[in-house]
C-alpha cells in the first residue's frame, strides 16, 4: 500500500473515531444511545438514510452493471429509489408515531404480546444479519483487491470500527459517520463525473459515441434485454426492490431519529434528492468507464465489473484519484455495515433483553449496557462469520434481504396499520409465512442449486433467482388466512379507530413534541 | 371519537390511495412496456437520439422528486388542520 493510500485510510479513520468519540459523551441514555434523542434534523436524517442505504453494492456494482449491460443497470437503481415513495405514503409516520426504537414497538402498539414481539425481533435480527454478512465479506474481497490487503484483515479492520462506532458512540455516532460518508460519496462521484465529461469536452455525443465503440454490446448497449433475458425475472426484481425498503428494518429505525413528522417527512423527502441525484451521476461513471477503460480492460480486472468506478477514478486521475476513491468505497461499507448493527442490536437489547426477559422493568442504566454489550456480541460473531466465508459465494444474500423483508416486514406493517380485522394472529403468520417461503425459495432457486458451483450441484426447482413475486404474495396470504382462522380476536371498530388516529395524527400519542 | 379528525384522515387517505396507485402505474409500466412493446420503447423519442425507454426511466427521477414535494405540501396542511382541531380542544 503506498502513502497516498495510507493517509486517505488513516485520515477516515481517525475522523469517524473523532465522531466517535464526540458521540460517546452524548450516548450516555437509552434514547440516546437507540435513537439519538429525535435530535437530528430532517435534511441529516435524510443525508444519514442515504448513507445507510447507498451500499457498496450501489456504489460499485451499478456503476459496473451499467458499464456492462448498460440500460438494465440504471433499472435497478430506479427500483431503489421509487422503493422510497412507498415508505414516504405509506409507512414512515405510522411507524414514527406508532414506535419508540424499534419495529417490534410498532407492531405491539396494536398486538401487545410477547410472542409478537419475539417474532418481529426475530425478523429484524435476521434481515440485518444476513444484509451484514455479504457487505463484510464484499468488503474483504474489495480492499484486497482495491488496497492489496490480507482479506482477513481488511474483515477485522471493517468489522472493528463499525463494532468500536455503535458500542461507544450508538445512534449518534452511526448517523454522523452516514452523514459523513454521504457527503464524502456526493462529492467524490460528483467529482468524477466532471472529470469523465471533461475527458470529452463536455460533449454528450461523443461519450455516447465512445460508449458505443467501448462495449461488445455496441449500438444495443442503450437498448433494454441484456440483464434481464426472464421478463418474469425481472418484473420480481423491480416488485421486490420497490417494496423492499419499507420492510427494512435498518432504515426504519432511522424514522425514530428526528423529533417530529415534519421532520419525518423531509428526511426522506431529502434522501431521495440525494439518492436520486446519486444514480444519475452513476450512469455517467459507468458510461465513462466503458468508453475510456474498454469491455476487454474492464472484464479482465474483475468479471463482475465491481471495480470499475476504482478503475475509471485511476483512468482519468491517477493513484490519486484512485486512492480517493477506494476511500470512498470504505466510508461507504462502515456505514453501512454500522446501521445494521445497530438495527440488530435494537432489536435484541431493547425488544428481546428489555421486554421480554426483563419483562419492561430494566433501569435505563442496565438497558444501555445490554445495549452496548449486545453492539459487541453482534459485532464479534458478525466479523466471525465474514471472516469464515471467505471461499464461500454469499453475494445471493443482498437480494435475499430485499425480498425477505418485503414478503415479511412489509406485509405485517401494512396490515397493522389499515387493516381494521387484522389480527395478531394474522401478524404472526404473515411473518413466519414471508420468512419461510423467502428462505425456501431461494433454498431452491438458482442461487443455491445450481449445477454450476451451487451449494447444492444440481438443477434448480424453481427459475427465479429473485424469487419476490411469489414469496411477497405468500406473506400477504398468510397474514390474510391467520386473521381469517381468527376472526375471533380481532379488535373492536372503536380500538382499532383509536389505533388508527393515533398512527395518523399522533393523537394521544405522548411522543410527538410539537 | 371525534369526526372531524376521521374525515380528516379519511381525505388523507383518498389522496394516498390515488397518489400510489399512480405511482406504481407510472413505475411498474416501465417494466411492463419494456417486456410487452419493446420495439416501440427501443424508437427513437422526441430528443434526437435518445429512445422511449431513456426517456421513461429518466422520468421515474423527477416523478419520484414531485410526487414526494406534492405530498409534503398537502401533509403540512393536513398537519396543521389537525393542530387547529387539538387546539380549539375539539378532540
Amino acid at each position: 500500500m503506498n502513502l497516498t493510500y495510507f493517509l486517505f485510510f488513516i485520515c477516515i479513520i481517525v475522523c469517524t473515531l473523532i465522531i466517535t468519540y464526540w458521540a460517546a459523551k452524548r450516548s450516555n441514555t437509552t434514547n440516546r444511545f437507540y435513537t439519538a434523542a429525535g435530535s437530528l434534523t430532517g435534511f441529516q436524517n435524510g443525508m444519514a438514510i442515504a448513507g445507510d442505504f447507498i451500499s457498496a453494492a450501489s456504489f460499485l456494482g451499478i456503476v459496473g452493471m451499467i458499464a456492462i449491460n448498460g440500460y438494465d443497470g440504471f433499472l435497478y437503481s430506479i427500483g431503489f429509489l421509487v422503493s422510497y415513495l412507498v415508505v414516504l405514503f405509506l409507512v414512515a409516520e405510522p411507524v414514527h408515531r406508532l414506535g419508540k426504537y424499534s419495529l417490534g414497538d410498532v407492531i405491539c402498539s396494536r398486538f401487545p404480546s410477547n410472542k409478537m414481539r419475539w417474532i418481529m425481533a426475530f425478523g429484524a435480527f435476521a434481515i440485518s444479519i444476513l444484509y451484514m454478512i455479504p457487505q463484510l465479506v464484499a468488503s474483504g474481497y474489495l480492499l484486497r483487491l482495491l488496497l492489496d490487503i490480507d482479506y482477513s484483515i481488511s474483515v477485522l479492520v471493517i468489522g472493528g470500527l463499525m463494532t468500536v462506532y455503535v458500542v461507544f458512540g450508538g445512534m449518534v455516532a452511526t448517523s454522523w459517520v452516514q452523514i459523513v460518508k454521504t457527503v464524502v460519496l456526493m462529492s467524490g462521484t460528483f467529482l468524477l463525473s466532471l472529470i469523465v465529461f471533461s475527458n470529452f469536452n463536455w460533449n454528450i455525443s461523443a461519450l455516447i459515441d465512445r460508449v458505443k465503440e467501448g462495449s461488445p454490446l455496441g449500438e444495443d448497449f442503450f437498448f433494454p434485454g441484456h440483464l434481464f433475458g426472464n421478463p418474469l425475472e425481472f418484473f420480481s426484481l423491480q416488485l421486490a426492490l420497490v417494496l423492499g425498503t419499507a420492510g427494512l428494518p435498518h432504515i426504519l429505525i432511522r424514522l425514530f431519529t428526528v423529533r417530529n413528522t415534519i421532520e419525518v417527512r423531509r428526511s426522506l423527502i431529502s434522501s431521495t434528492w440525494i439518492i436520486g441525484l446519486f444514480y444519475l451521476m452513476t450512469l455517467i461513471l459507468g458510461f465513462g468507464a466503458i468508453a475510456l477503460l474498454g469491455y476487454e480492460s474492464l472484464m479482465a480486472t474483475d468479471p463482475t465489473g465491481n471495480l470499475a468506478a476504482p478503475l475509471l477514478a485511476k483512468e482519468v486521475g491517477g493513484d490519486f484519484l484512485l486512492a480517493f476513491v477506494s476511500a470512498i468505497a470504505f466510508t461507504t461499507i462502515v456505514a453501512v455495515v454500522a446501521g445494521l448493527v445497530i438495527s440488530a442490536t435494537t432489536a435484541f437489547s431493547h425488544d428481546i433483553f428489555h421486554h421480554i426477559l426483563k419483562k419492561g422493568q430494566s433501569t435505563d442504566k442496565e438497558q444501555l449496557k445490554a445495549a452496548r454489550w449486545t453492539a459487541l456480541g453482534i459485532g464479534l460473531i458478525s466479523t466471525l462469520f465474514a471472516l469464515r466465508l471467505e471461499t464461500i459465494n454469499v453475494t445471493f444474500l443482498v437480494s435475499m434481504t430485499f425480498i425477505v423483508a418485503a414478503a415479511s416486514n412489509f406485509p405485517v406493517l401494512i396490515l397493522t396499520i389499515y387493516w381494521k380485522r387484522f389480527t395478531q394472529v394474522g401478524a404472526i403468520t404473515g411473518m413466519v409465512s414471508g420468512l419461510l417461503a423467502s428462505l425456501v425459495l431461494v433454498v431452491l432457486g438458482p442461487h443455491i442449486m445450481n449445477p454450476d458451483g451451487g451449494w447444492i450441484a444440481r438443477e434448480s426447482l424453481i427459475s427465479l433467482h429473485n424469487p419476490g413475486i411469489i414469496a411477497i404474495p405468500i406473506g400477504f396470504l398468510g397474514a390474510y388466512i391467520g386473521t381469517i382462522l381468527s376472526s375471533k380476536q380481532a379488535q373492536r371498530e372503536e380500538e382499532f379507530k383509536q389505533f388508527f388516529i393515533k398512527s395518523q395524527t399522533g393523537i394521544t400519542s405522548r411522543r410527538e413534541s410539537p | 371519537m371525534n369526526e372531524h379528525v376521521f374525515q380528516l384522515i379519511q381525505s388523507k387517505m383518498r389522496f394516498l390511495v390515488r397518489a400510489i396507485i399512480l405511482v406504481f402505474l407510472f413505475y411498474f409500466m416501465l417494466p411492463l412496456s419494456l417486456i410487452f412493446i419493446p420495439d416501440a420503447m427501443n424508437q427513437t423519442s422526441f430528443i434526437p437520439g435518445v429512445t422511449w425507454a431513456w426517456v421513461y426511466g429518466f422520468l421515474q427521477i423527477p416523478m419520484t422528486w414531485l410526487v414526494g414535494w406534492i405530498y409534503h405540501i398537502k401533509a403540512k396542511r393536513f398537519d396543521q388542520q389537525i393542530e387547529k382541531i387539538e387546539r380549539e380542544g375539539m378532540v
